[in-house]
């Protein structure tokens, strides 16, 4: 596969688009079809959160870390949230040198645009002391293989990073002087949980042809021009959109997009949640990290 | 921060004296604070071909949104690269250090390199690329002063620098941004209007920008920040349509005076088609 | 016909023009190209202008900050000027950190700001040792047609001239500033420094402000900057062709003139400029 990555035969790409036509796509989904979703949440014990997410050959690692900051001066009441994306060069060839970076960019920038709205997550949960010390939760993305649609992948994975993170509780305690003190607790059990219920999941939805698909593979990926990446919340709300790729829509097709990306958004949504609970429940016996 | 050793340093840290001053709080009303209706755009100004050394370039003013786009090439790709027969777009956007009410850094933040690809996805349908093979063209934008909606403003520049100069097109691209806050659309928010909070409790609040070929009815930039609910989100796609049609005619007018200033001697009619190039689809 | 020529021989072709004491752009080997002058169109900077001279144009935005005066000088404030000469104002430069001829322009602005005493540090001080004022001068070029060091200067000190802070005062119980949006006070301008540039062709010829064209055709260039009381600020002159005593004497008159017109100009623009 690796060496003719970014290559499509005019025969396979007649093949790809037709089979969209009527609604068959290569792999036997329909096109409002996902692929398999595995989902494993704390899989590495030295962060305060992580999961690991496989959606067909992708395969994504997210780790948040929280730490200790200081506010933005123009938001003081308001802990932060940071993201950080790395394409190695193992996830794909067409990564290899700096040709990861601007695909990084990219998610990276789609992450911060559904996270940056209030109603996204409640940042005033992470405040210590306003204009003081607030969490900053660093959320390390790492795409470990890409097998197409990863923005989707990657939004998934960080809901369910986020889903399983822990942030330690602390006490802020005065002295006399007025000098605040931050006091840890000591209980390791003693942890704070994130509301993730209005996270949003990105959709994307590749136009190929006359009709659009959901998660698209990377052959159907080089067949499409334009995709719309749609922020949907587990109420349908559209939290977030864009248009990527080198062609152009017409307004009647974004309609639909958005419409088809409400009703496989809230979808996805509601069975990653399910997923997410099911496993907290059945403390299973976590196997290896490549397993 | 690591020091740049290449511009006259500053003390090490400083702050905006806005910072402790007192915010002049918007007053609520069914008027904008400049007098405008809700789905009006403000005055624009449009003149193509400001930069003299550029092969191509424009101006835009949107109220006090000022945005300046050059063009050049088509030219030889930079870097060496694999060959190919298509040509290749280059965008490249900055805010001007003091184009905001807080200061700017001179390096390219990550809301410039957003910003720059946007554009880019927005300018590249409008574009024959395969009219200039092995080669490519640069477009430089600079923001000098932001007073909402740059991004609009700055694919609409960006556009008619490529049409000043010369660079074969399919069509014009119009850019346009609507502020959702509650029930509220307001059509080419000021930055007062971007940045208010108003609405951000409620449930529909958010920003949306729309590129726009206007004469091919395609769309060709879209993104949507904040939490709408699906028809919200639809019908301020189709304002900033709207909007992106109010914009048409300037970006027309404002071709035909350049290109004419250009070739004296030719008629209004066919100078407009040599800018605007094939206006057909592929 | 002529271009032809000027493509294949452009020394030759800048001669032929000059031996007529004539330039290619129809000047006067004396004349200076026209300047215009926009104060203030920038709002959200403290202080702004424009300034086009012939095609060349820079535009400065001056940003006012507060921060902590250094130890060493707890009574000054701090002037920070940089210019940026961006892809976008010539195809000669590309992206990317600041080109060398950058750096050179922006030392020579730090240079005249110093030496010039345009303002006076210790009016931006607020609290001796604790807070005072940064002023960021960033001039931007929009359109390189040569002499971007005159027309840097003069944005610059248009800028500075309408710049206005707000005042701040310092709150005693909390220790920290407090704003006063509505009550702003301009900048006290001491000196007014104004730069005039000139090319030498061929070791004989002197052109005054050259194009983009001339300069890169020129052997040497020249840089006289001098302030109201006919005094010469900065010299600037980066190698090239040797002058004799009598034509450097030749500049200095040349740019005393010139200095004079543009100090009259910024101060008819900013008195037409209602404040």
């Amino acid at each position: 596969m690796s060496s003719t990555l970014g290559v499509l035969s005019d025969a396979e790409r007649l093949f790809i688009v037709h089979g969209v036509q009527d609604d068959l796509r290569s792999d036997g989904r329909a096109c409002e079809d996902y692929r398999h979703v595995q989902v494993e949440t704390d899989v590495v014990s030295n962060t305060s959160g992580s999961a690991r997410l496989r959606l067909g050959n992708t395969d994504i690692l997210v780790g948040v870390k929280a730490e200790m900051g200081e506010p933005d001066p123009g938001r003081p009441k308001e802990g932060k949230l940071e993201f950080f994306v790395d394409c190695s060069a193992n996830a794909s060839p067409e990564f290899e040198g700096r040709g990861g970076e601007e695909l990084a960019i990219e998610v990276s920038n789609a992450l911060q645009r559904i996270f940056n709205s209030r109603s996204t997550l409640d940042l005033t949960a992470l405040c210590i002391i306003p204009e003081g010390q607030c969490w900053v939760l660093y959320v390390d993305v790492l795409v470990l293989e890409c097998g197409g649609n990863l923005f989707d992948a990657v939004s998934l994975a960080v809901k369910a990073a986020l889903f399983n993170t822990r942030i330690p509780t602390v006490v802020v305690t005065a002295d006399d002087e007025g000098q605040q003190e931050i006091e840890l607790s000591d209980d390791p059990y003693d942890v704070k949980r994130l509301d993730v219920d209005n996270v949003p999941l990105i959709v994307t939805l590749s136009k190929i042809g006359h009709r659009h698909v959901v998660d698209a593979s990377w052959e159907e990926e080089l067949c499409s021009l334009a995709r719309l990446t749609v922020g949907v919340t587990q109420k349908g709300t559209i939290a977030g959109l864009n248009k990527e790729g080198s062609g152009s829509l017409d307004p009647e097709s974004i309609y639909e997009m958005i419409e088809s990306g409400k009703k496989v958004g809230m979808v996805l949504n509601s069975r990653l949640k399910e997923a997410l609970e099911k496993e907290e429940n059945s403390k299973r016996e976590k196997i290896g990290f490549l397993g | 921060m690591p020091t740049d050793s290449r511009r006259v340093p500053g003390p090490q840290d400083s702050r905006s004296p806005h910072w402790y001053g007192k915010h002049a709080t918007r007053q609520e009303g069914d008027t904008r604070p400049d007098g405008r209706g809700d789905h009006d755009l403000r005055p624009v100004y449009l003149h193509a071909g400001v930069v003299s050394q550029a092969t191509g370039s424009a101006y835009i003013e949107m109220g006090q949104t000022k945005v300046i786009a050059a063009v050049y090439g088509p030219r030889e790709i930079a870097r060496r690269e694999e060959f190919t027969m298509k040509g290749r777009l280059c965008c490249e956007l900055k805010f001007a250090t003091f184009a905001c009410r807080r200061r700017r850094q001179h390096i390219q933040d990550n809301q410039e390199k957003d910003g720059a690809l946007i554009v880019l996805q927005a300018l590249e349908p409008a574009v024959c690329l395969d009219r200039f093979p092995k080669s490519q063209v640069d477009v430089y934008i600079t923001v000098l002063q932001d007073d909402g909606s740059a991004l609009a403003a700055a694919i609409t520049c960006a556009a008619a620098g490529l049409a000043d100069a010369g660079v074969m097109m399919y069509d014009i691209v119009a850019g346009c941004s609507v502020r959702q806050c509650g029930e509220r659309q307001l059509l080419d928010p000021s930055v007062g209007e971007e940045l208010s909070q108003e609405g951000e409790s409620a449930e529909d609040h958010g920003m949306v920008t729309v590129g726009l070929l206007p004469s091919l009815n395609q769309v060709s930039a879209l993104t949507l920040d904040g939490h709408l609910q699906q028809q919200t989100a639809v019908q301020a796609v189709k304002t900033c349509i709207g909007g992106c049609q109010g914009i048409y005619p300037i970006l027309k007018d404002c071709l035909v005076t350049s290109t004419r200033k250009k070739i004296p001697a030719l008629d209004p009619k066919s100078s407009h088609a040599s800018t605007e190039g094939q206006n057909g689809q592929t | 016909m002529a271009a032809d020529f000027k493509t294949a021989q452009p020394v030759e072709y800048y001669r032929r023009f000059l031996k007529e004491d004539v330039r290619p752009d129809g000047r006067e080997l004396g004349e200076i190209r026209h300047t215009t002058l926009n104060i203030g169109s920038i709002t959200t900077a403290e202080g702004s202008a424009l300034v086009k001279l012939g095609n060349t144009t820079v535009i400065c935005g001056i940003k006012a900050e507060l921060c902590n005066p250094t130890a060493e000088e707890p009574k000054k404030g701090f002037v920070v000027p940089n210019v940026d000469l961006p892809p976008l104002c010539s195809p000669r430069f590309r992206p990317g950190p600041p080109s060398e001829q950058a750096q050179v322009v922006s030392q020579l602005m730090a240079d005249i700001i110093e030496n010039s005493g345009v303002v006076a540090l210790e009016d931006l001080c607020i609290v001796e040792g604790k807070l005072c004022w940064v002023l960021y001068c960033d001039m931007m070029c929009l359109d390189y047609d040569g002499n971007v060091v005159d027309t840097c200067v003069i944005s610059l000190l248009a800028a500075l001239k309408n710049v206005l802070l707000p005042e701040v005062t310092v709150n005693e119980e909390t220790g920290s500033p407090v704003t006063d949006v509505e009550k702003k006070l301009p900048l006290n301008i001491r000196k007014c420094p104004v730069a005039t540039t000139f090319g030498v062709f061929d070791d004989h010829y002197l052109f005054t402000d050259p194009t983009n064209e001339e300069e890169c055709l020129a052997t040497g260039v020249l840089t006289v900057v001098t302030t109201e009381d006919n005094k010469i600020c900065c010299m600037h002159k980066p190698g090239g062709t040797a002058l004799s005593e009598s034509r450097l004497q030749d500049c200095i008159n040349r740019a005393l003139t010139r200095a004079e017109e543009v100090r009259k100009l910024i101060d008819e623009t900013i008195n037409s400029v209602e404040r």
